[in-house]
């Protein structure tokens, strides 16, 4: 036994509209469509129903009807499980720590094979409805949510300081998302796809200053099933897999701002994660090939792509520019296009991730296709980056 | 030392609670006092105020005003907000270093540069107060 873990298959649902409301005479079902994919992600990684022995869930949004929507899942798959059935939740990293929980029983011996799983159900409640929840998420509610703190608002001082202290512009952060758009037109799961130039991003109205339409996440639903074995599980199916090389955690004790005052456009927390992830995989950033990160706006790519020293501290954004994290690029970052266009739908999202790293270690990416893909990186977070979950994955063939 | 009171038109959009211990310092800023909680142990100063001292854990702290005085350090417009903030919209929020080594959140005021001087101001609202930075 080599006590790896791999990703051995996955299966996502297109990002994009899909949940419905009572008006409608039909509405999809958040189970039927979560079920089809864990039936297709199961036939992608090899396996057999009976292999299965714990389902790691991310907690529904509460505007999703069915509750317990876990054990209501094991019943309706008729999945009898000795490992663990659960739900998990942490804001945006949910999706990542879901993952991770999978890994974690592959690596305690509780399963030889563990779904991460999910539905994010959300694009019928308002984005001014669905802020009043959030806001509440993003900071202190006494202390920070009275003065009117939105959760992208963290990320738009992050842009004001960034520019103010490394003579960055806003073009050259907006040049994140027409690279992002240019990577989501070869994903058929991406929510936004058509082409998309600089004088696009830059014409948007503005959502929080610097940051325009284009330049933070849309809403979205989604849905997502990654299968998640033993390495010698994995081997003895025949198919080629993702090794889990690395896994970095950091939490800095902070919640959107120190408060003792920091460098807080360095992502110390991504920083520290990324360190123990290099240093358990043995690698640094030269060896990394493509890096799918969490990134809700173009600067937040900008800031966790420099904390990981994928790109040089106060360059991220002339790099994005300049082609340098493109596809075909020095260091591909975000093939899928990112949160930005590929879409975030947020409970959800980081479990894209690691669909994408499959997608790219069994060279089936189509126009967004890194050559040689061996080694992919992912991230998630938590607030402003306080906390980050990072992985390190490599391509077994 | 008391800070420059501004009258603002209308009740908050979203109105703090406020605790046993945290009702001096909702209480103080209609006083003009801006002030936090200093640990009596490490002598650490915290924001908010609480009752315990979150770096070495004592649950001895005492009451300190601050001067109001400190440098901005970001800021942001805020074009789209929440439902109960849509009336204030475009609003200016930012994050303040004080003088004492406290980094907070908090509305601005005005005009004012990253790294610039920037003074705390009480904004008085009908139905109670807050706090901003111009």
């Amino acid at each position: 036994m080599t006590n790896n873990v791999a990703i051995l298959g996955g299966a996502a649902l297109p990002v994009g509209k899909w949940q419905g409301s009572s008006e409608d005479e039909t509405q999809h079902l958040e189970h039927e469509l979560l079920a089809k994919l864990v039936m297709d992600a199961m036939e992608d990684a090899g396996l057999e129903k009976s292999d299965i022995s714990s389902l790691i869930f991310t907690l529904p949004r509460p505007y999703t009807q069915q509750k317990y929507f876990a054990t209501f899942m094991a019943n309706y798959l008729n999945l009898p499980c000795d490992g663990l059935v659960m739900e998990v939740l942490g804001n945006g990293m949910t999706p990542a720590l879901a993952f991770q929980t999978a890994v974690d029983q592959v690596t305690l011996g509780r399963a030889k094979v563990a779904l991460a799983l999910g539905v994010n159900f959300e694009s019928a409640t308002s984005s001014y409805d669905h802020m009043m929840s959030s806001m509440r998420a993003t900071g202190d509610v006494d202390f920070h949510t009275p003065f009117g703190f939105t959760p992208i608002s963290w990320y738009a001082m992050d842009a004001v300081r960034y520019i103010h202290e490394f003579g960055s512009s806003r073009e050259e952060l907006a040049s994140v998302a027409v690279k992002n758009r240019a990577h989501a037109m070869h994903n058929p799961i991406a929510q936004y796809r058509k082409p998309m130039t600089l004088d696009d991003v830059l014409a948007q109205r503005p959502i929080v200053d610097p940051l325009g339409l284009f330049e933070v996440p849309g809403r979205a639903d989604g849905a997502v099933c990654v299968v998640v074995a033993d390495e010698d599980v994995a081997k003895a199916t025949g198919k080629s897999y993702a090794r889990i090389r690395g896994a970095g955690f950091y939490h800095e004790g902070a919640h959107q701002i120190n408060e003792t005052p920091n460098d807080m456009i360095a992502f110390g927390s991504a920083r520290r994660a990324g360190e123990k992830a290099y240093a358990q995989a043995g690698m640094n950033a030269k060896d990394i090939d493509f890096a799918e990160l969490y990134a809700p706006c173009t600067i937040v790519e900008v800031l966790v792509s420099e904390a990981l020293d994928l790109v040089a501290r106060g360059e991220g954004g002339r790099m994005a520019a300049a082609g340098e994290t493109s596809v075909g690029g020095r260091i591909p970052i975000c093939t899928s296009g990112g949160l930005q266009s590929r879409g975030h739908p947020a409970y959800v999202t980081a479990l894209y991730s690691y669909i994408e790293v499959l997608d790219q270690f069994r060279n089936r990416a189509g126009g967004r296709q890194v050559e040689g893909a061996g080694i992919g990186m992912t991230s998630a977070e938590l607030g402003n980056y306080n906390a980050a979950l990072v992985h390190i994955l490599e391509a077994v063939q | 030392m008391t800070l420059p009171i501004v009258d603002m038109p209308g009740k908050r959009s979203y109105p703090p609670r406020q605790s046993d211990f945290t009702i001096k310092f909702w209480q103080g800023l209609g006083d003009g006092i801006f002030q936090t909680t200093r640990c009596v142990k490490c002598q650490k100063l915290s924001f908010p105020p609480k009752p315990i001292c979150p770096h070495c854990w004592s649950k001895e702290t005492v009451w300190e005003t601050l001067s109001g005085k400190g440098t901005l350090y970001s800021k942001t417009t805020v074009y789209a907000g929440p439902a109960v903030f849509k009336e204030e919209l475009p609003y200016q929020v930012g994050i303040v270093d004080l003088d004492e080594n406290i980094r907070i959140a908090t509305r601005v005021l005005g005009d004012a540069k990253l790294d610039a001087p920037v003074e705390m101001v009480i904004l008085k609202y009908e139905d109670g107060n807050l706090y901003a930075a111009r």
